[in-house]
């Protein structure tokens, strides 16, 4: 039935949907309030009280599950959109205005680049201090810098087209041309990107609160309740495993949707292409270029 | 050749400065102040405003930005990093203890991905669509969506505590090194496979494959002999950039395992506020990076015989 | 009277894409003797490159192919062989000599080791032997400078150098067999000239058989000695150079050889083209496959299709009505 839902295959796209309805409706469906403690039932096993059992604290942890869901969603969902709007709209205008303060952009973009996103978010949570918005404010820095080296390489690229210039001798305003004309293009390369770099920001903020760094207690999140389960792990290895089979799962299911994505809309996968042709191409550029200054 | 050698070395060091220019802006951005925190530790409640006001002098904390930006580097350049507001020692004495701990991971980390990702990518060529292939993809699928704190609990689950054959923590001989290591090295490889995997399906198809098979030689040999080195510079550079993103797994092993390394005094700083002993840390990312990346652009250069230029 | 090396009978391929199948031979038969060259002569989609590569299992992947009839080189059966035996028989029979040599090689390798490997392998000489072979073959195609040129890279080197290359290449391994997949296309004009020259004086020192597959007359009067004109798929002509090419019979020969512009003549003659596009493959209609584009089609032609008839001694043609007239003249 919903076979083909707008060209995706629903394998890809069914595990995100789920992961979503859990994130939004959660709130409703869980049996029992996350933070309840029950020192009558700790560490106990799945049964038919608490269907996942519960931990040390006596907390179902099902509810837990359920609510750290909608936690790692609702904190991707912050960044992903900031670090997005941000990115595209920087980019776009250091592409689209050139020059000095492109080139000005380019270098900044290249060194914040330079170090790994976590690594950024890190020292900045080292600077302001642990906290669920620390860890997004960190988060989100690190994270526009992509967003932007796509936005500006492609709006580079499409101002060069010869329909650029036809719609501006048919007098559209730069703004038209850019909404118009040239963001359905960055759109289409950044959402393809997005898609798949939303699990690994559902990763990073679990990296971070498994580390103390992110969300702090009582607020559930599956990295933190990992780390909490891991002192239990010799007794109650569930405390562990079921926080790392659903962080997992997520992941998985938005990297499916993020090559789903790719194979149907972009002729070939981004990040292979950033990844693979960034260093070939600069490499050929440059050979190139001292070719044709050795023959000069 | 050697000119283009050059050009990249200079834009790396170029890198390098300006990298550490933002690291130091933003840690000196942070709030609270450092000469308090020293006086703190120093005498307790008995640090008083004239004291904090003096080590400000020393330090040179009350100087311009630019001033004390340079003085930073030009001290870290020769190795002296300063003394960690945490421990209150030499950070270069943390470092020269801890950086050879943290090598030692990425190194195994690194062979082990390296290793493992040619098996795997050349293990589904081979099979060409068939079950082993299918079932590495869907193997490199979970590997890349794993946490690796998630496989590390699960290592330590599985050879630790049920079978008892490895040790859970601490660096204590070859064996503790296993667990850490595969942990590190899980993401990497699965990404890496897949690079090695789709690069050598689209190598089977260019025009030379064909010649291979008509020189007589089996699908196994063009695939090792032909294909494979065709996929030098994608999987490099894939490798390079994976290599550098192992860092953050460094960080989480080392915390995880209880490995004394550069990783863990990181988020030791972090946790504690250490702004000197972050700063320095990051530093050593940086100047990591750059080089890693740089020795990248090196090995691509040398391998592939088109980018280098022509021996005239 | 030299013996068969090479001999096709009945061949009928299939292949099958994703979304379509194509039987792109369909009874091909034709043979080749020792110390000769035969040219395969065809437009794009006639099936001469599939004849003569998917025997040998050298169709690019992903294509799944039917192979039905047989193929023997000096009497051994390649259809139905399996995969090992075939890349021996591939290796130490035959060479391939393809179609763009800067594509065809493989850009990471140095060309000599290549060579003196091949020499090594099907050979059994010792690793100095072979690359002293692989230098004097580079020499004997032509190439100035071997020693130098043994260690470099395909990208180093001019197109017609390459194609020397990939020729000393398909000659290392001492085959029976040299197939030459339109060797000369991607070449310069003058280029052109050398390699089918150099083709000619390798089949007269090696006496080697040379199979030729070519859309170019102009190869085929340079080089080679017989010739087989296919069109989708089928065999329509078959007999010497000189017989084909001073009195064709069949109207696709006729066709074919018309179209091409003879500036001998000036400008008197121009270049005639066949009417009409080669047929779809994948949905074939009973009867003579040229029949549509035929100035001498009859009702018959489209119902029945037509066999290869033997005139003399080597000399065939499949078109009922071209026979008919000819008789009719005798």
């Amino acid at each position: 039935m919903l076979r083909k839902f707008s060209g995706l295959p629903w394998t890809a796209i069914a595990p995100v949907l789920i992961f979503i309805f859990l994130a939004v409706f959660g709130s409703w469906i869980v049996p029992y309030d996350p933070g309840a403690q029950d020192y009558s039932a700790l560490l106990q096993g799945p049964s038919s009280v608490h269907w996942l059992g519960t931990d040390y604290l006596g907390r179902d942890l099902f509810s837990r599950l359920v609510t750290g869901a909608r936690v790692s969603l609702v904190a991707m969902a912050i960044v992903l959109s900031t670090a997005l709007l941000i990115g595209v709209v920087i980019g776009s205008f250091a592409g689209y205005v050139g020059g000095v303060v492109e080139q000005v952009m380019i270098s900044i973009i290249d060194i914040i680049l330079a170090l790994p996103s976590l690594v950024i978010a890190l020292a900045l949570i080292g600077i302001m201090g642990t906290g669920y918005w620390s860890m997004i404010a960190a988060l989100t820095f690190a994270w526009w810098a992509n967003y932007a080296r796509m936005s500006r390489a492609v709006v580079a690229t499409e101002l060069q087209q010869p329909y650029i210039e036809a719609a501006r001798v048919m007098g559209a305003s730069h703004l038209w041309i850019y909404v118009r004309h040239i963001l359905p293009h960055v759109l289409s390369l950044v959402v393809v990107y997005a898609s798949a770099d939303a699990g690994a920001l559902v990763l990073s903020i679990a990296t971070l609160s498994f580390l103390g760094l992110g969300v702090q207690p009582p607020m559930p999140e599956w990295g933190q309740m990992l780390v909490d389960g891991m002192s239990y792990i010799e007794e109650y290895p569930l405390l562990v495993i079921l926080p790392g089979l659903a962080l997992t799962l997520v992941v998985v299911s938005f990297n499916l949707l993020g090559e789903a994505f790719a194979l149907n809309k972009v002729p070939r996968p981004i990040a292979r292409r950033l990844w693979r042709r960034r260093r070939a191409e600069r490499a050929a550029e440059e050979v190139a270029r001292d070719k044709s200054e050795g023959r000069a | 050749m050697q000119r283009l050698l050059l050009r990249r070395l200079g834009l790396a060091l170029l890198l390098i400065v300006a990298a550490s220019a933002l690291i130091f802006a933003i840690i000196a951005a942070a709030p609270g102040n450092v000469a308090a925190l020293i006086a703190e530790r120093a005498a307790g409640a008995g640090a008083d405003g004239a004291m904090i006001a003096r080590i400000e002098q020393e330090l040179g904390l009350n100087d311009p930005l630019p001033i004390r930006y340079l003085t930073w580097l030009s001290h870290a350049a020769v190795g002296d990093y300063g003394v960690s507001l945490r421990t209150g020692k030499p950070i270069a004495e943390e470092f020269a203890a801890r950086i050879p701990v943290t090598a030692t991971l990425l190194g195994f980390g690194g062979v082990i991905a390296f290793l493992l990702s040619l098996a795997m990518g050349l293990a589904g060529a081979a099979s060409n669509g068939g079950v082993v292939d299918r079932v590495l993809h869907a193997v490199a699928l979970i590997g890349a969506s794993t946490p690796n704190f998630f496989v590390a609990a699960l290592l330590v689950i599985a050879f630790a505590v049920t079978l008892g054959w490895l040790p859970s923590f601490g660096a204590s001989g070859p064996a503790s090194w296993i667990l850490p290591a595969v942990t590190i090295a899980l993401f990497p490889a699965s990404v890496l496979s897949r690079v090695v995997r789709v690069n050598l399906q689209e190598a089977m198809a260019r025009p030379f494959a064909t010649t291979g098979f008509a020189k007589g030689l089996t699908r196994g040999s063009v695939l090792l002999r032909e294909a494979l080195p065709n996929i030098a510079v994608p999987f490099l550079t894939t490798f390079g950039a994976q290599f550098t993103l192992m860092t953050i797994g460094a960080i989480v092993v080392e915390t995880v395992f209880a490995l004394r390394g550069v990783g863990s005094f990181f988020i030791d700083a972090i946790r504690f506020r250490d702004f000197i002993g972050m700063q320095a840390t990051l530093l050593l990312f940086v100047v990591f990076f750059v080089t890693a990346n740089f020795l990248v652009d090196l090995i691509c250069l040398l391998v592939d015989p088109r980018l280098r230029r022509g021996r005239n | 009277m030299s013996e068969t090396v090479y001999a096709i009978n009945d061949l009928v391929i299939d292949l099958y894409a994703p979304t379509v199948s194509i039987r792109a031979v369909d009874g091909v038969s034709f043979h080749a003797k020792a110390g000769e060259t035969v040219a395969i002569v065809g437009e794009s989609g006639s099936g001469k490159t599939v004849t003569t590569l998917a025997p040998l299992g050298l169709l690019p992947e992903g294509v799944r192919v039917d192979l039905r009839g047989s193929a023997r080189v000096d009497g051994q059966e390649l259809i139905d062989m399996n995969a090992r035996a075939l890349s021996r028989v591939r290796g130490t029979a035959f060479g391939v000599v393809f179609q763009d040599p800067m594509s065809a090689l493989n850009p990471m390798l140095k060309v000599g080791p290549q060579l003196a490997e091949q020499a090594r392998r099907h050979r059994g000489l010792s690793a100095k032997d072979a690359r002293a072979a692989a230098i004097s073959l580079l020499a004997r195609t032509g190439i100035p400078d071997p020693e130098d040129r043994y260690n470099r890279y395909p990208h180093e080197m001019s197109g017609g150098m390459l194609q020397r290359v990939m020729i000393a290449l398909a000659l290392a391994p001492q085959p029976k067999v040299l197939i030459a997949d339109e060797p000369t296309t991607a070449l310069d004009a003058t280029v052109q000239a050398q390699i089918l020259e150099l083709l000619r004086d390798i089949q007269r020192r090696e006496q080697i058989t040379i199979i030729l597959i070519t859309h170019d007359i102009g190869a085929v009067a340079a080089a080679a000695d017989r010739v087989v004109v296919l069109y989708a798929g089928r065999v329509c002509e078959e007999g010497s150079v000189k017989q084909v090419l001073t009195e064709p019979i069949h109207p696709y020969t006729q066709g074919l050889l018309a179209s091409v512009p003879d500036f001998r003549a000036g400008a008197r003659r121009a270049a005639s083209e066949i009417p009409g596009l080669p047929p779809d493959q994948s949905r074939l209609a009973p009867g003579c496959r040229f029949a549509e584009r035929c100035p001498k089609a009859e009702e018959s032609c489209r119902v029945r299709r037509p066999d290869l008839e033997t005139l003399s001694e080597g000399r065939k043609v499949a078109c009922p009505v071209s026979l008919r007239e000819r008789k009719g003249h005798v």
